[in-house]
């Protein structure tokens, strides 16, 4: 290394990059998702409406690729890169730290495993068209609905640590004091996102709309 | 009582890098406020194991005795720490002792921490003083610098934080925790801060900060105390910001 270059390695920046695309755009998708399919709590018809206005929105191909697809696939893969190069030691050391470590490894290949089945089938066999009764008739299957829990168990929670990765890793939490407030956060997220996700399940499982009483009588 | 009391202590012993390991065990008479450096001083006035049998002494690194020195780290039940304020009444026995993995062996529990220093070179952990003529008073240390920087300089450069991380492996270059908040402590001193933009370019180099995947167990194993997380996240801000300006502007 020179004495006077000043430009980063190509490791730190993808390393960066790793880090950004896992708030943006793919944490910030994650929560696009369930707001949106949050509307199965409130009907069918609802769902329905929401799916369709997401699915036939202008240039869908290059928005879907560029902000979902490509980015997952280079934040799942260069976080499988990271996972190789790094030795887990936390039965010797088991540090909460540590343990975050370890689980941020196991619930993102999870997230990723499951994502790509999500994506096969709910968005590959049905064309892209997918609607409450695709997904209702799903998750109707016993082991559907286990990789549905399980998945999103796992999404939120890697979300949840990750963004407290996020903020202490860019040093936006620097102090002891804001790092247990991004801890806190994280935490919040992780929790929050569980469990819409469990209730989006559970409405889709057991036809139950709680928010329905926001809909005019009829 | 007190006098048949023994110490059981097993040591993992290796002639050299490429010898084979094995362990031996050895029984000891326990004193009161004994620590493993003791323990290794018994073995080395009496090297014979448990069953009788005849050995050498074993080898290790120590000096100050009091966690200053920073030779004496090793791993002690499987953890990593200070040899000499490792003491034995607040150990489980059998004591087990074995060499830090994350170093190369040099012969028992004696390892090279020459990577270490190496870094340090590398981000310039020191402060330029000298010219080739008078260059003068420097700026003052405010206080606040002062207060902040004291902690970060009681580093002995032990490898305990290296020991623990997991990043800090074979399969990378990683510098690890100490090397990173030295590189805090010179950037915060105002006559250090002159340098502050290399020693930042060395750290967003090959084997530097980014390999930091914020498991956070430096900050626990280090005997110091050093805030070592925070450092991190102070020369991560740093970093983001000099990287994100070269890009830009070049
Ligand atoms: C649901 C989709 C996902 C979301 C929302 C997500 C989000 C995040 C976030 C916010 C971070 C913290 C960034 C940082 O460490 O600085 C992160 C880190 C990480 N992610 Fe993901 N991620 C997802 C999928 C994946 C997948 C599929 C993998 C592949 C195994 C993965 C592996 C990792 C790893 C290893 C880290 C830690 C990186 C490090 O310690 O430096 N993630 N993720
Ligand atoms: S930072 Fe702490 S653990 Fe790391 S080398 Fe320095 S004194 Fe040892
Ligand atoms: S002998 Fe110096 S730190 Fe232990």
């Amino acid at each position: 290394m020179s004495s006077t270059a000043t430009r980063p390695d190509t490791s730190y920046l993808l390393r960066k990059l790793h880090s950004f695309t896992g708030i943006l755009p793919v944490g910030a998708f994650l929560a696009e998702h369930f707001w949106s399919n949050s509307a199965a709590l409130v009907s069918s018809e609802k769902y329905n409406t929401v799916s369709q206005e997401l699915q036939t929105i202008p240039f869908r191909l290059i928005v879907e690729w560029g902000t979902i697809f490509l980015p997952m696939l280079f934040h799942g893969g260069y976080g499988i890169y990271i996972w190789l190069r790094g030795k887990s030691n936390v039965s010797a050391y088991p540090w909460v730290g540590n343990w975050l470590y370890t689980t941020q490894r196991y619930t993102g290949l999870i997230a990723f495993a499951y994502i790509g089945w999500h994506l096969y089938t709910e968005r590959w066999l049905t064309h892209g068209r997918s609607t409450y009764a695709n997904v209702a008739a799903d998750i109707r299957n016993p082991w559907y609905l286990t990789f549905f829990v399980i998945g999103v168990l796992a999404s939120s929670f890697h979300l949840g640590a990750g963004i407290w990765n996020f903020l202490c890793k860019w040093g936006l939490a620097a102090t002891v004091k804001a790092q247990q407030a991004a801890g806190r956060l994280g935490a919040l997220v992780g929790v929050a996102f569980s469990l819409v996700g469990i209730l989006i399940i559970i409405s889709f499982r057991y036809d139950w709309h709680p928010f329905s009483v926001y809909l005019p009588n009829k | 009582m007190a006098e048949t009391k023994q110490v059981i202590v097993k040591v993992k012993r290796q002639a050299g890098p490429k010898e084979a390991a094995r362990w031996e065990e050895f029984s000891l008479k326990w004193r009161p406020s004994m620590n493993v450096i003791i323990c290794l001083r018994d073995i080395a006035e009496n090297p014979v194991t448990h069953d009788g049998k005849k050995t050498t002494p074993i080898t290790y690194d120590s000096n100050c005795l009091e966690e200053i020195c920073g030779s004496c780290a090793m791993l002690i039940n499987g953890k990593a720490r200070m040899a000499c304020s490792a003491l034995v009444d607040q150990l489980e026995q059998p004591i087990r002792i074995e060499p830090m993995s994350k170093f190369p062996l040099v012969r028992d529990l004696a390892v090279d921490r020459q990577f270490m220093f190496e870094s340090l070179k590398r981000v310039k952990a020191w402060i330029p003083i000298d010219g080739t003529y008078n260059l003068g008073e420097g700026p003052r240390v405010s206080p606040e610098v002062q207060e902040k920087g004291y902690p970060l300089s009681n580093c002995i450069t032990c490898g305990n934080c290296l020991e623990v991380c997991p990043q800090v492996n074979e399969h990378n270059q990683f510098v690890g925790a100490a090397i990173i908040s030295q590189v805090r402590l010179f950037n915060m001193h105002p006559t250090g801060a002159m340098n502050k933009s290399e020693r930042i370019a060395a750290i967003i180099g090959p084997g530097g900060i980014q390999e930091c995947a914020n498991a956070q167990n430096c900050v626990h194993a280090c005997p110091k105390g050093i805030p070592l997380t925070e450092s991190i996240a102070e020369v991560n801000r740093d970093a983001w910001k000099q990287a994100l300006l070269s890009w830009l502007v070049g």
